[in-house]
Parts: structure tokens; sequence; C-alpha cells
């Protein structure tokens, strides 16, 4: 049957009153997170995690979704009222978003970064639709050999693009990995890195590992800094946008789309390069480059259109071949893993129903975010008027309540705290903690695949190159190892260029 | 820069760790042991963190002392103590109270202006948490000498 076909079915699956119900909790949810500083939806759904396991997977899988897409609407908010991202893709939104608010035209920063997210999303999703059942198609092929080539790709641009510089990006990442060995062995049945503690045994949980990284690094982080005081833009009137506003925006929109959705399909996207690139594009072709840094309407719409679109890109890679390239991602993979389903090519034709329940909800839970962030941007700005010291000491509470649900020993409660101060260190020097949740949920698949290929050859690594797949994905870790150490070297080079000629 | 420089030390510690944990593995018949990938990971953890210990010295050098926040330590100390107390306490003492406490102390440290206001809103979110996932969802949540 054709995708437009299983995508009718699935919009029947998800347009039951509970299914509908779920959606609403989960784009509110996601709204409100994406909304709160420190607070994303990788660290929404690892907590929710432990504490769904009653729902069936469709409810839960559907609301995890819906966080997924709200956090990203509710992340433009904050950057715009702010000046703070409230999600990391929205970083480049505070840039214009916050001088238009400061010269009170936030009420149209928001609606131009909702609409544009809505528009962005809803083609992303059209394009998610199509695009992700022929690479399923195409991923059926695939044997151990690629998956390990896969893997590479995806550790060697994780850790090269969701930081600052290649070592701390790798530093995290091997954390994340090395985290991701404690326990007993799949396939051999010992025990590694345990030290003869039992509790270990299992290895430490996922969730806890995320908790304490994101959460707990969170809140020992203001404790250092001391909170500070928040200050708000002032919201007024309703979102709306003038004549020219939309003028202005609809082309940003469809360009930050075009931008998003193929990067962060790729299997080395996430949705943080494609803004910057939406930003310098917009910047270059725009009418009014007298306006950029001082609150110019296309650099919040492009941005903002191309996180949205990333968001949905990321989906193909994370459905059709189970390999996530954001945090949030890897944390959904880990939910769908909770369900006993493993994201794959297989995940389309033996979880159909499920996967197209999903997708069509993704579109339903799009027009509820509209009709959630447009009409009531208001409401959600108040959440900004929480203290800090009130949000994170919820959160610590909520914290707890994850590690407890997840694990329910002591042993995990201070496990998680022990890796809060990990999280802390990182945070203080600067280190991402974003690669290390990917390190440790692909880091046991890649060992998996990487065994099972050397098994199937016995022990000749020449099975890893062979094939025509594999070799071109080597050659793209090639290229990624290079242009990660390269690049940086020729911005630095550029930029005291720039500042020489600056200064003469 | 001294963050930077302790993680890469506490990357040396953990390649120590791994390497010795992995060698200590027996060998198996299948073609790749399960030390095979522990191995090189241990390596490379040895070789990162002794990079960023290099950098952070070179960056030291260059920077100078950064700015010391004599008090920081001691909330981060203090937040530390009450999760620790929060994890040994939850068994005996019911879930409500201890993260009602839980919450006071953590918003205090934080800066909360009011105790009396923290402790008041960490009781009313951990009597609603308590509703909510113990009584409605089903989750055991450990209940204490009181039943909550």
């Amino acid at each position: 049957m054709d995708s437009f076909g299983l995508l009718l079915d699935g919009f029947a699956a998800a347009v039951t009153p509970e299914h509908l119900l779920w959606a609403l909790i989960g784009v509110t949810i996601g709204t409100a997170v994406g909304v709160l500083p420190g607070v994303g939806p990788a660290l929404t759904v690892a907590l929710l995690l432990p504490i769904t396991f009653r729902l069936t997977p469709e409810s839960a899988l559907i609301m995890f979704a819906g966080i997924y897409y709200g956090g990203m609407y509710g992340g433009s908010t904050t950057a715009i009222l702010l000046n703070t991202p409230g999600e990391s893709a929205a970083m480049i939104t505070t840039l214009e978003g916050n001088k238009m608010a400061r010269a009170g035209r936030a009420a149209a920063a928001l609606a131009t970064a909702a609409l544009g997210s809505f528009v962005a999303a809803t083609i992303g999703t059209v394009a998610l639709t199509f695009v992700a059942p022929l690479v399923a198609d195409f991923a059926t092929s695939f044997g151990p050999p690629e998956y390990v080539a896969l893997m590479a790709v995806a550790f060697v641009t994780v850790s090269a693009l969701l930081g600052r510089s290649l070592l701390k990006g790798v530093a995290s990442l091997l954390v994340g990995v090395t985290i991701g060995l404690i326990g007993i062995d799949s396939q051999t049945g010992q025990p590694r890195l345990t030290f003869g503690v039992d509790a270990l045994l299992d290895g430490i949980d996922v969730v806890i590992v995320v908790i304490a990284l994101f959460a707990l690094s969170e809140a020992f982080g203001h404790l250092v800094t001391g909170t500070g005081g928040t200050t708000v833009q002032p919201l007024r009137e309703r979102a709306v946008m003038s004549r020219s506003d939309l003028r202005r925006s609809w082309p940003a929109w469809l360009r930050g789309t075009a931008f998003g959705f193929p990067i962060g399909a790729l299997p080395a996207g996430g949705a943080e390069v494609p803004t910057f690139l939406s930003y310098a594009t917009e910047k270059k072709l725009s009418k009014h480059p007298e306006e950029f840094g001082h609150g110019a309407i296309e650099g919040v719409a492009g941005p903002e259109a191309a996180n949205n679109a990333a968001a949905a890109g990321v989906l193909v890679p994370l459905l059709t071949i189970g390999l996530p390239t954001s945090a949030t991602a890897a944390v959904i993979l880990t939910a769908f893993q909770s369900y006993g389903l493993q994201p794959g090519p297989q995940l389309f034709s033996e979880s159909g129903p499920l996967v197209w329940t999903l997708i069509a909800s993704l579109y339903i839970g799009n027009i509820m975010l509209l009709v959630l962030n447009l009409p009531l941007a208001k409401v959600w700005a108040r959440l900004l008027t929480i203290p800090a010291y009130g949000i994170y000491a919820g959160v610590l509470v909520f914290a707890t309540l994850g590690t407890f649900a997840a694990g329910g020993t002591t042993v995990d409660l201070l496990v998680l705290v022990g890796l809060g101060l990990l999280g802390l260190l990182m945070r203080q020097g600067g280190i991402p903690v974003a690669p290390a949740v990917v390190g440790l949920i692909l880091g046991p698949i890649a060992e998996q695949q990487l065994r099972r290929a050397l098994t199937l050859s016995e022990g000749d690594p020449s099975i890893l190159f062979s094939g025509a797949i594999t070799i071109v994905l080597w050659v793209v870790v090639g290229i990624a190892l290079v242009a990660s150490i390269v690049l940086p070297v020729l911005r630095r080079r550029r930029d005291r260029e720039t500042a020489r000629t600056l200064a003469d | 820069m001294l963050a930077s420089a302790g993680f890469g030390a506490v990357m040396l510690v953990a390649a120590v760790l791994v390497i010795v944990d992995a060698v200590r593995l027996p060998e198996t018949a299948e073609a790749v042991g399960p030390a095979a990938v522990p191995l090189p990971v241990g390596v490379l953890l040895g070789v990162v963190g002794a990079a960023l210990l290099v950098q952070a010295r070179t960056q030291f050098a260059t920077a100078g002392a950064s700015e010391a926040q004599p008090r920081a330590g001691l909330r981060v100390l203090g937040m530390v103590v009450a999760l620790v107390a929060f994890a040994l306490l939850l068994p005996l003492l019911g879930y409500v109270v201890t993260s009602a406490a839980l919450f006071a102390a953590s918003a205090t440290l934080l800066g909360a202006p009011s105790l009396l206001r923290s402790v008041a809103y960490g009781w009313a979110l951990a009597a609603i948490v308590f509703l909510v996932f113990d009584r409605l969802i089903g989750l055991s949540l450990p209940s204490g000498p009181w039943g909550f």
C-alpha cells in the first residue's frame, strides 16, 4: 500500500478521543518545558519514561512526539522574551527575537515564530511521510557492517556538531559510551565495570543518566552562579503580525524549511546547523540588512522554521535506521526500546500501524500547537515569571521522582547525585552533555553491530569496509573528521583577520 | 578551565579503570570477546583526557586565574548533602515528607527568600505528585510510618 493510504489509516487510529487527549497533553507539556529555560524535551521525556509504563505504546509515543514538537515551539517564546534559548535549537532566535521584544514588537516576533514553526513542521512532516518509507526500504539491505559505519558517522558528527570544539565533544561522547559499557555484557554474560557492586550488573539506566546530566547539572549550575533576577519583556497584546511582517516572513519560513528538513534528515543532522545557515541566508538576502542586529523579523522567521523542519527531519533516521542525531531523539529511541520496539527498517513492516498513527498524530499535534501558541502566547509568557529557585527546586523533585521510578533503590539515587556532579563539571568546563547521551544510547548498539559483523567474518575486520555503502559512509566519516578539525582553524584565522582589518 | 582540567583528570582515572577491568575479562570462544570494545574506549578516554588537561593548562597559562566564588562550593555541597539525605531517608520517612523537605532545602539554597513559603510550596507539590502518581497512576512510592 502507498504511503498516503497508510497515512489515512494512521489518521483513523490517531483521531480517537484517547489518542487526541494524549497528543494534547504532550503538546501542552512540551510547550511548557520548552518555555522553561533549562528544562528541555529530552529531560522531560526521560522523566516521564519510567512513570508512563501503564500506558499503551501508542499513547506514550504520541505524547512523547507531542513533547518533542511542543518543545520546539516553546523554546522560541523564551528566546524572544527572556533572551535565553529555552531549547538549544532556539539559540539563533534570541539574536533578532529579543531585539524585537525590546523594541516592543514581541507580539510580532512570537507570531512569526509560531506560524513559521507551524508551516515548517507541517512541510517537514509531509516530507517525513514520503521520505521515511523510501529510506526504510533502502535500509532493509543494511547489514551489521553498514550499521557500524553509520554509527561511526553519527559519533563523529554528533561530537563535532553538538559542541563548541571537537575535543570536548569527543570527551563527552566517550564518557557516554563508557557509562554504556557498565553492566553484564549481553553477548557473553561477563560483568563489565561493575567492581563487584550488584546494583551495577543491570547497567545504569539511561533515564538516570539523562536526568543527572540535564536536570541536576542545571540545578547545580544555578547554585554555582547564583540564580540572578530574570528580566522578562512584558507582553501585553496578542500575537499578531502586520501585512508587511507577513510579506517579509513567508519566504524566510520556506527557505528555513528547505535548510532544516534535509539537514535534519541526514544521519549527521541536528537542529542547530540549519538555524545558523538560515540566519546567514536571511541576512544576506534581506532588503533591510540594516535591521539585522536590531530586530529583523526575517531573522526570527527563518531560523524558527529551520529548527522545526529539522525536528521533523531528525525523525527520518530515527524511525527508519534507529539512528538518533539529537539528545531528544536518543531518549525517544530509548522509549521505543522500553516498549520492546526497535526503530529501524523493520519498524515500518512489523509495527506499521503504530508508526503511521505516530506520524498522523504529528500533523494533529502541530495544529494543536498553533492553536496553543498563537492566541495563548501571553499565558505561556507568564510561566517565565516563576522565579528560578522555584523552577529548579521543582525540577529536583521531579528528577528524584523519575529516578526512583526508573530504579527504585537508594543506590540509584546516589548514582544520580554522582552523575549530577559529573554533569556540573562538564557544564563548568564547557563540555556539551548531548554527545554523552547519544554515546550512551548508541554505544551499546554500535558494539553489538560491530561484534555481529566480526562474528560473521570470523574476526576479519575487512568486512567493515566491504560493499559500496560502507565505503561511502567511511569516506563521509573521514570528511567529517577532517572538516571538524580544519573548519574551526579557518574560522579562527578569518576572525583574526577581520579583527585586524577592523583594528587598522 | 579548571573544570575542563578536572574533567580530563576524571577521564584519565576512568581510562585506567576501564583498561584494568577489560584486561581482567576472560578469553571467550567468540571471535570478538567482551574486552574488544572496552580496550580501545579506555585508550581513547586516556588520550582525550590527557589532551583536555594539556589544553586547559595552556589556556590557564595565558588567561590567568578565573574569578572564584567562595560560597558556590558550599551551596553545591549543601545540595549534595540534601540529595544524599533524601536518598537515605526516603524509605524511612515516606515520599511526601522527604520530597517536601528536598524542595524546601533546594529552593533555599538556590536563593528563595522565605523558608516558610518554600516549605508550603514543597509540601503542596509533593502531595500532588503523591496523589497523582501513587494513587492515580499506581506507581508505588514509599509511604513511611504515616501512610504518605
